[in-house]
């Protein structure tokens, strides 16, 4: 009976296992600025990530492990690589940018075809909530072609990254729902 | 040989698959009732703690077997802007649960208007419906017939199919037991259910 044996029957008591999720989105949404909000609970000055960030989140007794990846054109086409394993992803889009939300949508649309995703949770985070013209849950719904997914479990929820509203009610939801998948 | 083997083995493990859409208004009890379901007919699922269920701003989905049947729910947000998400999922649906919270007097009429303009729907003709009534544990709640006399003036909407009211307590699970899914599925319901 090895170590290993006793940290499983621990985490499997106390569901320690560290979750591991992404945030994506186009450049611009305010995927850095919301890392950083849930992390340090503060608005930090950002500039647009090429690479990626990441951190170690806690929230109630949950840890996450939270991807931010950079959202222009020419690094898009690497948020694949970090695929694998993700229990949540959460996808950042700007309620006010309905120029590009057909880039938003399509890739989305990419994005949940891959096989590695297949079991994540998808998390919208309608950003960008204090602006006057923000689109409401159900106009993203449609942008994003959400009602076409009929076997993967979603929600929207309206966030304002700078003022710090909605993240908490969200993570909320993220916690509970990922307990129940533990 | 081969052929012989594969139809014993299909006519003993296929199942028809259904899909079955959970709709009424926010806070109605939805996905508590869907998530009390997944816990009953599935051994091994812990489920949420149903307390900590929040609203639905999207779609949860759960799927259970039942007998040789394989249902697969879709569970959509109640509030007034999302209800014009579900008929975007009507085309793929086989049976309707329409749940109604009988403690909420007040909001009685508007869900009559909801499920008045669902069951109008020409996508959902003929589809079978049960209707809950939620929230039965709670003392003062109304009961099944008080119910029947609110909706009594869309009874002539409904059409041929099977519409079945009953009542529940999707938090509880009381009452669950007798909520007859089957009939959902009866071979006289139209729409095929998927064969695996």
């Amino acid at each position: 009976l090895g170590g290993g044996f006793f940290s499983t029957i621990f985490s499997s008591l106390f569901g320690t296992r560290e979750m591991r999720i992404l945030i994506l989105g186009l450049d611009g949404a305010g995927k850095t600025t919301i890392l950083y909000r849930l992390q340090v609970g503060e608005v930090v000055t950002t500039i647009p990530t090429i690479g990626f960030n990441v951190e170690t989140v806690t929230y109630k007794n949950l840890k996450f492990q939270v991807w931010d990846l950079g959202g222009q054109t020419s690094i898009r086409p690497y948020w694949r690589c970090y695929y694998s394993n993700t229990d949540a992803v959460i996808y950042v889009v700007d309620s006010c940018d309905r120029d590009r939300i057909g880039i938003s949508k399509s890739e989305l649309v990419a994005m949940l075809e891959e096989e590695e995703l297949k079991k994540a949770i998808l998390v919208v985070f309608a950003n960008k909530q204090d602006m006057e013209q923000a689109m409401t849950p159900t106009e993203m719904a449609n942008s994003l072609g959400l009602p076409a997914l009929k076997d993967r479990k979603w929600q929207i929820f309206k966030t304002s990254a700078t003022k710090g509203t909605g993240l908490d009610e969200a993570m909320e939801w993220l916690v509970e729902t990922l307990k129940s998948r533990q | 040989m081969y052929t012989l083997l594969s139809g014993l083995y299909k006519y003993i493990f296929q199942r028809d698959e259904y899909c079955i859409l959970i709709l009424g208004l926010d806070n109605a009890g939805k996905t508590t009732f869907l998530e009390q379901t997944k816990i009953r007919f599935n051994r091994n699922y812990k489920g949420m703690s149903l307390s900590k269920i929040t609203t639905t701003v999207g779609l949860n989905i759960g799927t259970i077997d039942v007998g040789k049947v394989r249902l697969m729910f879709w569970d959509l947000g109640g509030q007034d802007e999302l209800q014009s998400l579900w008929d975007k999922y009507y085309a793929e649906s086989h049976g309707v649960i329409y749940i109604i919270d009988s403690t909420d007097e007040e909001r009685l009429s508007e869900s009559k208007r909801a499920f008045e303009k669902m069951i109008t729907s020409e996508v959902l003709e003929g589809v079978p419906i049960l209707v809950l009534a939620n929230k039965q544990d709670v003392e003062t709640c109304l009961s099944i017939p008080d119910i029947k006399t609110a909706f009594s003036d869309c009874i002539n909407k409904i059409g041929k199919r099977d519409c079945l009211t009953q009542a529940c307590s999707a938090l509880t699970g009381r009452h669950q037991e007798g909520n007859d899914l089957s009939r959902i599925t009866a071979p006289n319901n139209r729409r095929d259910g998927k064969k695996n």
